[in-house]
């Protein structure tokens, strides 16, 4: 993707930083965690299997 | 006037500002996905001011815009603004086709419903999402406190239901999963990759926690209308101002500029860019 490079605007990820080593890390699996929750919920409501 | 009373039309205001918001990125840099997330948040903030109506007086038309935006199409719609940014490929057009078609198809079910909403069930004591659908209930399953039932005959047998605004087996609340899950992948999934592949790639560290904002605010509103759905009604006032905020807050910070101006490969999504 060299050539389709483009001038963008961006920053680094400061080193050792606890927000971007455990924080974010532990939030990225555990939103993923409750989404997969949440859509096996849509989808059992959708199969007849949850009743609300 | 109560707390619940008041939290959505807070949430109104708020939706209000961010759809203005959106609508202006779209109309200076011509992006659809400005559009489909300015639609989306239009969809929210409808939803969000007719559950506030509702808290203190029917309406059925205002039922109608709570049950087709607020709680089956909103979601979706944000969703697809998300895939526009993160999937440059002409399917993604058919995709529209598709969730538009899908829609007036909802849009067209709903109003087949409105003239068999059971209306005498209504009250303002308890919040919209907890008495929208009748519910069959089981054999020996015991009746909730408060709770109207009614007998009535469902797929060639009498049962027992709970009292709901909508009757059994209405085809509209059929076509609620399918934006759900599509509008929980593609919003709060797309979210949640753009997060990690700028975090993977040690860059744009203000779109990391942009895009983190915006995946837990969507989950804020999905998890407080689950919630809802299992009978903890009180907190879906909270998820949505709760919701309404951070991903207001996401998508201000992802669109913000940021300091040092470097060479970037455009392989990397700007989810809200």
């Amino acid at each position: 993707m060299a050539s389709q490079t483009k001038t963008n605007l961006k920053s680094h990820i400061p080193e050792k930083s606890f927000l971007f080593e455990k924080i974010v890390p532990i939030a990225l699996i555990s939103m993923g965690v409750i989404t997969l929750g949440l859509m096996i919920f849509a989808a059992g409501v959708l199969l007849g299997i949850v009743h609300f | 006037m109560s707390i619940n009373q008041v939290l959505p039309f807070i949430s109104t205001a708020v939706m209000l500002w961010f759809t203005v918001d959106v609508f202006k990125r779209y109309l200076v840099r011509h992006n659809p996905a400005f559009l489909f997330w300015a639609i989306g948040l239009a969809m929210f903030g409808i939803g969000s001011f007719a559950e506030a109506y509702l808290s203190l007086t029917w309406n059925k038309w205002m039922f109608f815009a709570w049950y087709l935006f607020g709680a089956a199409l909103n979601a979706a719609w944000l969703g697809h603004g998300t895939l526009y940014l993160l999937a440059r490929k002409p399917w993604r057009h058919a995709v529209t086709v598709v969730l538009v078609l899908g829609s007036l198809f909802a849009g067209n079910l709903m109003l087949q419903a409105m003239p068999k909403l059971d209306e005498a069930s209504f009250t303002t004591t308890k919040p919209v999402s907890e008495q929208y659908g009748t519910k069959a209930l089981k054999a020996g399953e015991a009746v909730p406190a408060d709770a109207q039932t009614i007998t009535t005959t469902y797929r060639g047998a009498e049962v027992t239901a709970v009292r709901g605004l909508l009757p059994l087996g209405t085809p509209v609340r059929l076509t609620t999963p399918f934006f759900n899950i599509y509008g929980l992948l593609t919003l709060v999934g797309g979210a949640i990759y753009s997060a990690y592949l700028f975090w993977r790639k040690r860059v744009m560290p203000n779109r990391v926690i942009a895009n983190v904002l915006i995946a837990a605010g969507a989950l804020a509103i999905g998890s407080a209308s689950t919630l809802t759905r299992l009978g903890y009604g009180e907190y879906l006032y909270l998820g949505e101002l709760i919701s309404a905020i951070l991903m207001f807050i996401g998508f201000r910070m992802a669109a913000k500029p940021q300091p040092e101006e470097v060479m970037v490969s455009n392989s990397i999504p700007a989810s809200a860019d």
